[in-house]
């Protein structure tokens, strides 16, 4: 006997049918079901095994907190595992499949380890899988690895959108039961802007499930009377679908809406969740409470679920849930069910209430037992029957469904993401939400037990007491109820005796009633060490069902007050959030923004090779003809640019304008050189340092006007640089007249080197720039193309060569790449790109990021002539003078050769004295930057080395410790190329 | 070689302009944008100067403002500005600043995808700098319905097709 | 950590939009001993409660401010603009 549709009732939609699979099987549902409603409603209880034990596992609630019927949804690409079939809405051509059991879920091999749970309990783990030890990687990893997890995920991309969005509102409700739609209301006609949220597709909450009649309506109508007025008001966000998952400092708010996981093809145009940061003024948590299952043997067998759900299932969904049906019950509430399923024709045969006596009036056909418990429930597959203990004796009941109502439990989490602990009341026999929440209150079944009037009331009266807090009046809504049984305080039944089966207390997993009293017994009985050592609570339904239940069979089992046990920490998310949510529309090509240079068609149409750098694609070589490896490629770059020229566009480094009276003194605080006395029209290279004296960045300030700078750092340090500016100038220094503004988007820059340089520039360039009238390190503002264009100009070189950088309006960059291209055809111009320009500065002995690590100082470098004398002031200069920045045996700027010129190393390589063994000890340096100069016909290298300057000639050997590569080399000059005519100075 | 054709490449060039019912997004021509910068006091008062030339002022901090234009200005206008008012520094972003102009009755939900302020008490004439998704970007109120957003040009495809997918539910 | 920050310029900001350098700590004068510099540049109390921090609206007015802020309760009390001189 199971499970079955009824031929009238419920809120589905019967015209509409919807066929889906479960584990290749073929059904039907209608629409408005649950995958869960059309499973039961098709008889199939069977939907799950557990997780240790195999054990078959059937439905047990109607919501989010569903421990047992996890199902993997979807294909390819869309396939979902470990879904709550309970919180599945159900489509047509839905594919759903069960998880964890081979061969089959009705016949599961796994379950033999049910035979093996005297070996499985708690803390089975940190007592087993440790001999032999060679064992452990070859054997019991690779095993646990295929027996751990429910579902499996796909590797294959998620084809859909994800979002997220921004909202504010006064007031945020959060669950549009009767609590939370009163609260809504009664803030939204008052005025205030108003956000509720539900996690299900139909606003309602419990009423949808209610038979009782509130202001002479059916609950259903009343909910849609009250949500018609809300959708009217232009000052109300209505949210279904979505879940609020955290509560995060500055009262904002997590939330996940489900805006296409109910269709079978999502739409493209929108997304498939959306991702909301609510910031709200107040919120109401109108969560409602849980109902707790009961604990006893058996209670995991299918066909056993809680009473609401059983509930919700009949007057939601039209479903029965079996032909011989019981309930066991410790509160009122299993008689409001009892009601129900007799109006609907279902065979309730009895109602074990574990209370001597109780107010409500019971009229119907089931026999009603006082005093009585479950013991045992049996059936394996299906319940069949239950064992019942009443004034000591015991009975068995044929039975094929059973309820239960083990009493409720405030859904407070999300009062509890901050840190504040949850409150026992003795009262209530429930944890509270913690104290003083600061523009969060609770209201309804989630603040205390009380009736639907109650409720509503209580709802009302909290939106109330905000509304005026913001300075606005508004009106308390009551309601007459009739036919409701809730709302009375019951002393909760935590403990069942004379089990004979497994009692469950958390079902994911897989954690008993035993398990906890053996943590307790073996010194793990604090909340949070009970909790690791049996699992409870850590699955993907974090404990809803379980925490409870395990708090109060802990403070018996070590007879305190729960109390005493507390919880554990709460955290978000309330329910298990996807990755995608998170992501929202960053991934693919849009994980970073992407920042092009101005010069990036130009680049493109002279087929260039792009590599990342930060944000920026920066052109590493440009291909030609015949080229098949990057190196061809670079080669050529770097031989004819010292032939001919070449040009590179380096508009991505960061160009930043400095003006104001102080701009002087405010430049030679900053740099370790001094700027103060540049003449005008002159640019110099300068050292930025940190406040520990290491260097920060280099780059070249130019002076274009008396107070007026042009200051260029480094791509990846160009950000860092205008923050530290700012921060120098706002915060240190802010009776300095200095003003900053960030020109590096402003300006395309280009940089022309080689012998042919300045011969291609005087072309386009209209005043003269012969040696004597722009000599090296001259930068002004010039004219070109006969006046249609301003550019600055500055005779600048990081390759060694004859070198200009020329800037001009990032709209006219490709325009005046082209014409320097095709003025400097006759005269053999390439482009070059990134890779060359590091084998250019590198055969010069220049400088980048990869020499200043963090770890160096200017002397380092071999560049303390940078470091002022003078300078009263300036960023680093107390802390360069530490001891230890002057020991003679810090590693120093020197290059390096291979003996064997066919023979290279690597980057990050170490140092080692001819001859000395490779240990840390013998360590001389490392290799800072490397490449081939095809120039040399060599790699060469630039490395810090002890003494290094002192080196020049003696042998050492490269080490590469995790290449196991040594390679026989020679310290020598960094600058390797001393061309006779190489004259960037002329 | 003076007689080069000089040729303008505008960052937003590759990019189409989108007409929907409730949202349109439109890549604005590349005119005039001008930072302005100084101390408060004669940052705030620079207001008056810019509206004898016509340019619309965008604060962008208590000390920066940006005048803006649709045309561009010649080339002697900034030494000119400069010359005349030396307390306030100018500097050209005519180029290192790109505009897009969105507008629609969904203008607030779409960008409410990229941005925390609370768009409904931003009204019309306010402007700042906010993240739109990841991406600084200035935002300026010009009608109810009407929003400039101006950003680096660097970022100004990155940015384009960030609104582009954006808004895609609302076409 | 505080989820918005009401910057005195632009108003209520996700803190995405700023960058945190650290405590906000004068600067010793140029002259002052080493062992003070040594103090200011590696040195820093951990409290629990009160903290005064430099934080910079970068992605807003970029403007360097100072937030105080409780580093058990992440309450912010205040923030105010850098540059402002407060009394010692």
């Amino acid at each position: 006997m199971t499970s079955y549709r009824l031929s009238k009732g419920g809120q589905i939609d019967r015209a509409t049918t919807l066929p889906f699979t479960f584990d290749g099987r073929s059904f039907n549902g209608h629409g408005g079901d649950t995958l869960a409603s059309a499973l039961l409603a098709n008889g199939q209880q069977l939907v799950a095994r557990s997780f240790k034990y195999h054990r078959p596992r059937g439905i047990l609630t109607a919501g989010a907190a569903e421990p047992n019927a996890l199902m993997t949804i979807g294909t390819g690409g869309r396939t979902e595992p470990n879904t709550r079939a309970t919180v599945q809405e159900l489509y047509a051509g839905l594919e759903a499949r069960s998880q964890n059991r081979w061969p089959s879920l009705s016949f599961d091999i796994g379950a033999v380890n049910g035979l093996l749970s005297p070996f499985l309990n708690a803390g089975f783990y940190y007592k087993t899988f440790m001999w032999p030890a060679s064992f452990w990687e070859k054997v019991y990893e690779p095993l646990i690895r295929r027996a751990a997890g429910l579902g499996k995920a796909t590797n294959e991309a998620d084809p859909d959108a994800y979002e997220k969005a921004w909202a504010h509102c006064d007031l945020l409700v959060v669950g549009s039961g009767p609590t939370g739609l009163a609260a809504a209301l009664t803030a939204a006609r008052s005025g205030l802007r108003v956000v509720l949220a539900d996690e299900q597709p139909a606003f309602g909450g419990s009423l949808l499930s209610d038979t009782a009649a509130l202001d002479g309506l059916a609950a259903t109508e009343y909910v849609a009377r009250c949500v018609d007025e809300l959708r009217s008001l232009p000052n109300v966000k209505l949210l279904s679908r979505t879940t609020v998952i955290g509560w995060y400092d500055s009262n904002v708010f997590g939330a996940v809406e489900r805006v296409q996981k109910h269709v079978a093809v999502p739409a493209s145009g929108q997304p498939v969740e959306r991702l909301w940061r609510i910031a709200a003024k107040h919120a109401i948590l109108a969560t409602g409470a849980e109902e707790r299952p009961l604990v006893f043997g058996g209670n995991d067998t299918p066909g056993i679920m809680l009473a609401g759900a059983m509930r919700t299932y009949l007057n939601r969904f039209g479903v029965a849930p079996g032909r011989k049906v019981a309930i066991f019950t410790i509160n009122d509430t299993g008689y409001a069910l009892a009601r129900d399923l007799e109006k609907a024709g279902v065979d309730l045969v009895a109602i074990i209430d574990s209370r001597l006596q109780s107010s409500v009036p019971y009229a119907g056909k089931a026999r009603v037992l006082r005093n009585a418990v479950v013991t045992d429930a049996k059936g394996g597959q299906a319940l069949s029957s239950i064992q019942i203990k009443q004034d000591g004796r015991f009975q068995s009941i044929d039975v094929d469904a059973l309820a239960v109502a083990g009493g409720f439990s405030p859904i407070i989490h999300l009062a509890c993401h901050r840190g504040g602990k949850p409150v026992w009341s003795d009262e209530q026999s429930a944890f509270l939400a913690p104290d003083n929440l600061n523009g969060l209150s609770l209201a309804g079944a989630a603040a205390r037990t009380g009736n639907l009037a109650d409720c509503v009331a209580h709802g009302s009266t909290e939106a109330l007491a905000i509304a005026t807090q913001l300075g606005k009046s508004g009106e308390a809504i009551s309601v007459q109820v009739e036919g409701d049984l809730s709302g009375r305080v019951e002393k909760p039944l935590w403990s069942i005796p004379d089990n004979s089966g497994k009692a469950f207390v958390d079902y994911q997993n897989d954690v008993t009633r035993r398990d906890l009293d053996l943590a307790a017994q073996e010194g793990f009985g604090h909340v949070e060490m009970a909790k690791r050592y049996t699992t409870n609570g850590m699955a993907t339904d974090q404990g809803k069902l379980s925490n409870i239940n395990a708090i109060a069979l802990l403070a018996e089992a070590r007879g305190v007050s729960p109390a005493q046990v507390g919880t554990t920490t709460f955290r978000p998310f309330y329910t298990p959030v996807s990755f995608g949510a998170l992501t929202g529309a960053a991934k693919g090509k849009h994980f970073q923004p992407i920042r092009k240079s101005p010069l990036h068609n130009w680049a493109v149409r002279n087929s260039a090779t792009f590599i990342e750098t930060g944000l920026w694609y920066r052109s590493a070589w440009f291909a030609r003809q015949g080229e098949t490896t990057w190196r061809d490629s670079v080669d050529r770059e770097v031989l004819n640019t010292r032939i001919n020229a070449g040009l590179c566009d380096v508009s991505m480094l960061g160009k930043i304008e400095i003006s104001g009276k102080d701009a002087a003194t405010f430049l030679d605080r900053v740099y370790s050189n001094g700027f103060a006395k540049l003449p005008v029209g002159k640019a110099r290279y300068g050292l930025m340092l940190r406040d520990d004296g290491m260097i920060y960045d280099d780059g070249t300030t130019s002076r274009l006007a008396e107070d007026r700078y042009f200051m260029t750092t480094t791509t990846a340090y160009a950000a860092g640089v205008m923050s530290h500016l700012e921060f120098c100038s706002q915060a240190l220094w802010p009776d300095l007249d200095v003003r900053l503004a960030s020109v590096t988007d402003q300006w395309a820059q280009m940089s022309l080197a080689g012998p042919k340089a300045r011969t291609i520039l005087q072309d386009i360039v209209d005043e003269d720039i012969a040696d004597e009238s722009f000599g090296f390190l001259a930068a002004r503002e010039v004219s070109l193309f006969g006046g249609k264009l301003r550019g600055l100009m500055f005779r600048i070189s990081f390759s060694g060569e004859l070198a200009y950088e020329l800037a001009v309006p990032a709209g006219y960059g490709e325009s005046v790449a082209d014409a320097l291209m095709q003025v400097g055809e006759p005269h053999g111009i390439c482009a070059y790109g990134v890779e060359a320009l590091n084998v250019l500065r590198m055969e010069k002995g220049f400088i980048t990021h990869a020499e200043i690590d963090g770890t160096v100082t200017p002397a380092d470098l071999g560049l303390a002539k940078m470091v002022s004398a003078t300078k009263p002031d300036f960023i680093g200069k107390q802390m360069l003078k530490r001891e230890g920045l002057s020991d003679p045996l810090r590693p120093r700027l020197a290059g390096l050769l291979p003996l064997d010129p066919t023979q290279g190393f690597r980057a990050g390589s170490h140092i080692l004295s001819k001859d000395a063994a490779a240990t840390l000890e013998n360590d001389q340096g490392y290799v800072t930057s490397n490449a081939w100069s095809p120039h040399l016909q060599s790699t060469i290298g630039l490395a810090l080395i002890i003494r290094g300057p002192e080196r020049h000639g003696e042998e050492v050997v490269v080490w590469n410790g995790l290449y196991n590569e040594f390679t026989p080399g020679r310290i020598c000059d960094p600058v390797f190329l001393h061309a006779a005519d190489e004259k960037p100075h002329a | 070689m003076p007689d080069f054709q000089l040729h303008h490449r505008a960052a937003l060039a590759g990019v189409t302009a989108i007409n929907g019912a409730r949202i349109r997004l439109t890549p604005l021509p590349e005119g005039t944008v001008l930072q302005v910068l100084g101390a408060p006091a004669e940052v705030g008062k620079s207001g008056e100067i810019a509206d004898k030339y016509g340019f619309s002022v965008r604060k962008n901090g208590p000390a920066d403002r940006f005048w803006v234009a649709d045309q561009p200005v010649s080339s002697g206008f900034l030494p000119e500005i400069s010359a005349q008012w030396p307390e306030l520094s100018v500097v050209d972003q005519s180029h290192g600043r790109v505009r897009i102009a969105i507008e629609g009755d969904a203008v607030e939900d779409v960008l409410a995808k990229g941005t925390g302020i609370d768009l409904a008490n931003f009204e019309v004439g306010s402007a700042t700098t906010t993240l739109i998704g990841h991406i600084a970007t200035h935002i300026t109120r010009i009608a109810p319905d009407r929003f400039e957003l101006m950003v680096l040009r660097g970022f100004a495809e990155s940015l384009w097709h960030d609104l582009e997918t954006m808004i895609r539910e609302f076409i | 950590m505080a989820s918005l920050i009401s910057c005195p310029h632009c108003g209520s900001r996700p803190k995405e939009e700023f960058e945190i350098k650290g405590a906000a700590l004068p600067r010793p004068a140029p002259d002052a001993p080493q062992s003070e510099w040594f103090d200011h540049v590696f040195l820093r109390e951990n409290p629990r409660g009160r903290y005064d921090e430099y934080w910079h609206h970068a992605a807003g007015c970029r403007r360097w401010l100072v937030v105080t802020r409780d580093t058990a309760s992440h309450e912010v009390e205040a923030c105010r603009d850098a540059a402002e001189r407060v009394p010692a």
